[in-house]
């Protein structure tokens, strides 16, 4: 019986394959895609619906097809930090969808994860945010438009020595990205002529940051330097550091600016006034194609409060892109893609940008920013100097 | 009924069963050739899920840490890959001989307590564990995952590459072995003890049958099964990361038991099949509302099938061949 059931279904199957196969083929005909990972729902799903805005307003932009090839973008959600996740969704977007770049990733782990598969897969990741420097080591197809932690913290610890606040608590969220901002701070600081008292590594789904605090006090140290990945982890640990009155007390926080990300600002208000960040991007950064960014940025995630710096990353990552499927003429050559963008500069809303042709990562400015009230009323990250063209310090050992 | 009779029945019952397994996964293999990396991870989380209703469905032993289990199937083999030792039938062995020694440090420790004690004890080991693979990045990874594992080519022959095609199709014979062992297991003397420790064990203990030796028993076999789950998901993703070892992948197992049918073998592969399908399809059509849509779906599953999707096939065989039976007795 199984026997007559096989072969009344193998006949049938092989046909459904065949009519797939040529389904398949003929939609790839002239659509480019795009398969976009990101956190779209769960706690970070704000990061996530930035990669949309930045990826949206690129196109509302520049339009959707470049040379005459369409560009469609898949969207996958990776809610958290996940590794095995994030290769399953790589691998069925290049194996099922067909998609001819990946890009996105807003974790460390999860990039780590998708570039073994890209050489196989002839696909190129362009990476709009995750920022450990390691990452671009793996694979020779990844190139990045967002930062790393060692470009981001190197500056702060000049600014800091100059303010006079010289003994430092590190405290990093314990992954790749708060390993290297640890380094990197540390390394920063001990140049400038200060020195990291108490190194502390918190695991990364902390949410309760009390503790964290009495600690620092506990240390007595003058400053803090802290890193963890925006979103809810760092709205509570600054929120903890004024509530709990060591901010109140004098100790000074100094970060990279992903602990005061534009979106967070609103609910922060007073807690994070004063504070000291030094980034890549400011969703106030005072430029004609910023103003043009934000606007088309605010409009396609929906409400003026919820844009920050994922969204710059996705923005020049689908320049990036475009300038990768101009360069094959829309055909899959992921080497090819990788080569045509190394050294390509250009005038992004954060400010002179260019793709260092030896790691692949953005070079660019990194600003120095109080968080203060601009003339509206609106908290911002004002920026209050500047230092141009950083590469990526954290390979160089 | 003469035994005989009845054991060769059942025996042809199973076969037939087998090859309805075989013959959907192998139609699953024809019909979607580019969503065998999904449906690999199908088969390695129904291991899991299969593991977990030993436990809860035939001791009735309330679980939500079943994720310790398949995590450490799933370190195991992927820490042993990195070191060397490349063989995929072994590294499945070696995931099976780790989930096992879990499963009876678990069993021991679960099995002091009853009721809700037990299964916030069963929470509370899955999350030690999860802590424990973080802190020790060393050998783990930790918020990082563990990478950099390639597995040989299995029998020398066929490679794991991004298609998956041989991880599949090693998954599904993996599967086929288990679920055999399993229904085998089940209908054993040991397997109604187990049943019967469930339904009444007062009675059982009248009988002078100590429990807990038993039931420790089916730990380490549970632990077996989700061990062998963990390493199949490291062999064919080649990352491990710390989400396989949480609990939310302990409770999601226990979703789809309910949703399949406790106590039913059937139910468990059933119940993971239409949930892992129903999430992926509705994540692909939209992924920035889906978890919702995947709630309200299952609430209403769980509302009107509340004996889970075989439960309510059963009633419905039942319902249609109720005269032919009826007529007979």
């Amino acid at each position: 019986m199984t026997k007559g059931f096989l072969n009344r279904w193998l006949p049938a199957g092989a046909l459904a394959l065949a009519g797939a196969l040529t389904l398949g083929a003929s939609a790839m005909a002239d659509t480019i895609k795009v398969g976009i990972i990101g956190p779209f729902s769960g706690p970070f799903a704000l990061q996530g619906k930035n990669f949309q805005a930045g990826a949206e307003a690129w196109l509302a932009q520049n339009g959707k097809s470049v040379a005459g090839h369409d560009i469609e973008l898949v969207y996958r959600d990776l809610p958290t930090a996940n590794p095995q996740q994030a290769r399953a969704l790589a691998q069925e977007l290049i194996v099922r969808d067909k998609v001819q770049y990946l890009g996105g990733v807003y974790f460390t782990p999860d990039a780590m994860a998708i570039t073994p598969l890209l050489k196989q897969g002839n696909v190129p990741l362009v990476i709009f945010n995750a920022a450990t420097s390691a990452i671009m080591t793996s694979s020779p197809l990844v190139v990045r438009t967002s930062f790393t932690l060692s470009q981001t913290t190197t500056p702060l610890g000049k600014a800091a020595v100059e303010r006079g606040v010289k003994k430092f608590v590190s405290i990093v969220s314990d992954y790749g990205p708060g390993v290297d901002a640890e380094g990197a701070f540390k390394k920063a600081i001990e140049a400038a002529g200060g020195e990291v008292k108490e190194a502390i590594r918190i695991p990364l789904n902390t949410t309760e940051f009390s503790p964290i605090m009495q600690r620092i006090r506990d240390a007595g140290a003058e400053g803090v330097f802290a890193f963890l990945p925006s979103g809810p982890p760092t709205l509570g640990f600054v929120k903890a550091f004024s509530d709990t009155g060591l901010k109140k007390a004098g100790v000074k926080l100094f970060a990279p600016g992903d602990l005061t990300q534009e979106s967070d600002l609103p609910a922060l208000g007073e807690a994070a006034a004063g504070l000291i960040t030094s980034f890549h991007y400011a969703v106030s950064h005072e430029s004609e194609i910023n103003k043009r960014f934000v606007a088309a940025g605010e409009k396609a995630i929906g409400a003026p409060d919820l844009l920050s710096f994922p969204a710059v990353g996705a923005y020049d990552g689908l320049f990036v892109i475009s300038k990768m499927i101009a360069a094959t003429a829309g055909k899959q050559d992921a080497e090819k893609a990788v080569e045509a963008v190394k050294g390509l500069g250009w005038e992004s809303p954060r400010g002179p940008v260019k793709i260092d042709p030896e790691t692949r990562h953005i070079t660019q400015t990194i600003y120095l920013r109080e968080v203060a009230k601009d003339a509206q009323g609106r908290w911002i990250n004002k920026e209050i100097a500047s230092v141009p063209e950083q590469k990526d310090s954290g390979l160089t050992k | 009924m003469p035994a005989a009779a009845s054991g060769s029945r059942t025996l042809g019952r199973d076969l037939l069963g087998l090859a309805l397994i075989a013959l959907v996964g192998l139609g699953g293999y024809w019909l979607f050739p580019d969503n065998l990396a999904f449906l690999t991870r199908v088969i390695s989380v129904a291991l899991l899920v299969l593991s977990l209703d030993l436990i809860v469905g035939y001791c009735g032993i309330a679980s939500l840490g079943q994720g310790a289990l398949y995590g450490a199937g799933a370190y195991a083999a992927g820490i042993a890959c990195v070191h060397g030792i490349t063989d995929p039938v072994l590294l499945i062995l070696i995931g099976a001989a780790a989930g096992a020694v879990m499963g009876l440090l678990m069993g021991a420790i679960m099995l002091r307590a009853h009721g809700l004690p037990q299964l916030v004890l069963s929470i509370a080991i899955v999350q030690l564990l999860h802590e424990a693979a973080n802190k020790a990045s060393s050998i783990t990874g930790g918020s990082d995952g563990l990478s950099g594992m390639s597995p040989a080519p299995l029998f020398g022959v066929f490679e794991f590459d991004l298609w998956g095609r041989s991880a599949y199709l090693f998954g599904l014979g993996l599967l086929l072995i288990v679920f055999a062992v399993l229904r085998f297991v089940t209908r054993s003397p040991f397997g109604m003890i187990c049943r019967g420790l469930k339904e009444d064990p007062l009675r059982i203990s009248a009988l002078g049958i100590y429990a807990f030796p038993v039931l420790l028993n089916m730990f380490v076999i549970s632990g077996t099964v989700a061990g062998m789950g963990g390493a199949l998901a490291a062999i064919a993703t080649q990352v491990v990361g710390l989400d396989s070892v949480s609990f939310e992948v302990s409770a999601n197992a226990l979703v789809m038991l309910v949703l399949g049918g406790i106590g039913h073998l059937y139910g468990a592969l059933i119940g993971t099949v239409i949930f892992m399908a129903l999430e992926h399809i509705v994540a692909a059509i939209n992924p920035f509302h889906w978890m919702t849509l995947v709630g309200a779906v299952l609430i209403a599953i769980v509302l009107f099938a509340p004996r889970g999707l075989s439960g309510t096939l059963d009633e419905l065989a039942r319902l249609l061949t109720r005269n032919r039976w009826g007529a007979g007795r």
